[in-house]
């Protein structure tokens, strides 16, 4: 028995050290990546969209063989980016080339970022579309990504949803016949984030009403827009499965499979769709809240250059980037592998999916409305809005109006 | 000679130890406070600006976080009392005559082999798909919907699956404690005419304080600083329903980029856990008789 006793006073006293050690530890989780390439300047690229992980790769490496420099991709999971950044940034192994989000991420990392406004190839980015804080700019913008309702073709006749009522008896029939007339999903962007946008962007100057709001000069449950948004997330609520049931994944692959009717995606959903070999023709329509006939067009991220750097490693950075911007075989990559729409009047649009067609034409013609959720405070959705969204979705009795000023509060709690 | 030769040997298998968990825990715990008196946002070229206690102050009166000390405190309760109930469930069966003893004891240890994480998007299906579909056939669907998407059974949704996990765990402690029952005491009482239940509670329950005490200060533990299963099982959601307490720190400061107001939250956490664990180590080790 003294031997068992000893023996379990170890245990304990272990599992001590590993709970202190657990405690102590605060979530700091960065590895340490080697400092290579000393003798050319090599670089590297660390960056958020994981679907184009493998392409850019290959990009890395066909640059690699024409020009001898290294050029190092690190990967990612993509929704631990914005973290595992600032550490590296932190603990100086920064990458030479990362990825910034929007306006909103690139105030809070200015000190990292480098100046891009003198280079040449620049000059081609397409109006309005390059990432600027003041008058610097800082991001090169990957393409452009426009989301509205995809439905099939089979199911919806696009005059039906031409406007909020007709949408709105559309979505009660679908419901009628069993079948999801309007899916959304339960990842935070999905969910509230991007169909938040709408009440936003259709303000006469989104970014002027941003900044009211945040200042407390006009409250969202009193402007009319809202509370119509509010109004149709009770129609979805009502009339649809509960999103939060939803994944990305069993959202686009129910739509695939006919059970759902339209969903409110973007064309970077072409992909999967293309992956489920749907067997209907797809199509991009706005939605239509009080009166909007234009598909939501933005930027969803931007290259940028790390100013930390020695000048040797950023001119290494500006030469990759201007490789991938203006050479054939980098152009080639961004439209054909990364399968970008391209925000930049040098590059030739390729093949594209039916989504991103629809959004290439609605850009070109500049009948678009602008992605409010790059100004939003920063890290707003999956912090307020998304909990204030799941709690509007499993509560039966709230209100479209309480979700409205959940909102409110939500923004509040993020803009202080 | 033969003396300093031991302190050799000591030394080569303690000081490596030591080093890493200087580097890894010791080192990181004190910057940590050193952070806890700042307001920063976690960018190293962005200005540190010393606020004293204020954020400790104001911990006190935010909601969030008082909120999420009462889920963390709720989940901790419930999960202690149905991992050791179970736990020690588990023990007694596998060490009776069971002939699938053995076989009993590797399935019932196997939930702790897959990771936490792993272990909540297999019950996050299970919770979607499997109950509802049981809800739907037997028609109990008050009991048997999808419980990550109530406000308050998605808690118990993660007592449950935390149980499942660490039950087969402290099973193995209690059958450790269990072997070490002399069967000798376990005869003599049986002799003088003790019932099933006497024995238990007033042979086997005493002479097994030791593993008492371990269990209940593992579970204790582990259930105050539970992240994987949170993460992965809710999320947090919905509507914050489920954000217990490292969730609640590791929003703050990568959420919320306030990472001097997450660190005093860090420290608040570290000063409750190791006060309530060691308070429970020092109770239950009174409690303890020595053969």
């Amino acid at each position: 028995m003294t031997f068992n006793k000893k023996f379990l006073t170890g245990i304990t006293f272990t599992a001590a050290l590993t709970v202190l050690a657990a405690c102590g530890g605060g979530g700091d989780g960065g590895e340490q990546t080697e400092n290579a390439g000393e003798e050319t300047t090599g670089i590297s690229i660390f960056q958020s969209k994981v679907e184009i992980s493998e392409q850019l790769e290959a990009a890395a490496a066909a640059y690699e063989e024409e020009t001898g420099v290294p050029v190092e991709v690190i990967g990612t999971t993509g929704d631990d980016y914005a973290q595992q950044l600032q550490i590296r940034l932190n603990n100086q192994t920064g990458p030479s080339i990362f990825s910034i989000q929007n306006f909103e991420e690139a105030t809070r990392l200015e000190s990292y970022l480098y100046d891009l406004s003198g280079e040449d190839f620049v000059g081609d980015i397409a109006p309005d579309m390059e990432l600027m804080l003041e008058d610097k700019l800082v991001g090169i913008p990957y393409g452009v990504e426009g989301f509205g309702i995809v439905y099939n073709k089979d199911l919806v006749d696009p005059a039906d949803i031409a406007d909020y009522d007709s949408l709105v008896s559309t979505i009660e029939d679908f419901n009628a016949e069993g079948i999801n007339g309007f899916g959304l999903s339960s990842e935070a962007y999905f969910l509230i984030g991007h169909i938040s946008n709408y009440p936003f962007s259709i303000q006469e100057d989104p970014q002027a009403f941003m900044d009211q709001v945040t200042n407390g000069e006009v409250t969202l449950a009193e402007t009319p827009e809202f509370q119509k948004f509010g109004e149709f997330m009770e129609v979805v609520r009502e009339n649809t499965p509960n999103p939060l049931d939803k994944t990305y994944d069993t959202q686009v692959g129910d739509f695939a499979a006919g059970k759902t009717a339209m969903i409110h995606q973007g064309n970077w959903a072409a992909g999967m769709l293309d992956e489920f070999e749907v067997d209907f023709e797809v199509g991009m329509a706005p939605f239509p809240l009080e009166g909007n006939d234009k598909l939501a067009v933005g930027v969803g991220s931007n290259w940028a250059v790390n100013g930390d750097k020695d000048q040797a490693e950023i001119d290494a950075a500006i030469e990759f980037l201007n490789w991938l911007h203006t050479s054939e075989t980098g152009q080639k990559f961004i439209v054909e592998d990364f399968g970008f729409i391209p925000a930049m009047t040098n590059i030739e649009a390729g093949d594209l999916d039916p989504l991103s067609q629809a959004v290439l034409e609605a850009s070109n013609s500049g009948e678009t409305i602008p992605w409010s959720h790059n100004y939003y405070p920063a890290n707003v959705v999956p912090n307020d809005f998304t909990p204030a969204a799941e709690s509007f979705f499993v509560n039966e009795d709230m209100t479209g109006d309480e979700l409205i000023e959940n909102l409110q509060a939500a923004w509040e709690n993020a803009a202080q | 000679m033969a003396k300093r030769n031991k302190i050799g040997w000591y030394l080569l298998f303690t000081v490596p130890l030591l080093i890493i968990f200087t580097i890894v825990v010791i080192i990181p715990f004190v910057i940590g406070i050193y952070y806890a008196f700042f307001q920063w946002d976690g960018i190293s070229a962005n200005p540190m600006e010393f606020n004293g206690l204020d954020n400790f102050f104001r911990l006190m009166d935010d909601e969030r976080f008082l909120r999420s000390t009462w889920l963390t405190v709720l989940f901790t309760v419930l999960s202690v009392i149905t991992v050791n109930a179970v736990g020690l469930a588990f023990a007694l069966l596998v060490t009776s005559k069971l002939k699938l003893a053995n076989l009993a004891r590797t399935m019932l240890f196997m939930p702790y082999l897959i990771g936490g994480l792993i272990l909540g998007y297999i019950w996050q299906f299970v919770f979607l798909d499997v109950f509802t579909l049981i809800g739907g056939i037997t028609g109990l669907d008050s009991l048997f919907f999808n419980w990550l998407n109530d406000e308050d059974f998605a808690l118990f949704a993660l007592v449950l699956v935390f149980t499942w996990q660490m039950a087969g765990y402290v099973m193995i402690v209690y059958i450790a404690g269990l072997q070490g029952i002399p069967g000798e005491v376990v005869e003599a009482a049986k002799m003088d005419g003790a019932s099933g239940w006497q024995r238990f509670s007033r042979i086997t329950v005493p002479l097994l304080m030791p593993a008492f005490t371990i269990s209940l200060f593992l579970t204790l533990s582990y259930g105050f600083k539970i992240y994987d299963v949170n993460l992965s099982l809710t999320g947090g959601g919905p509507a914050n329903a489920t954000e217990l307490f490292a969730m609640n720190i590791y929003n703050e400061i990568f959420g919320y980029n306030n990472y001097g107001y997450g660190q005093a939250k860090a420290i608040v956490f570290f000063v409750i856990v190791a006060a309530i664990t060691l308070t429970q180590v020092y109770l239950t080790k009174k409690r303890e008789v020595e053969m």
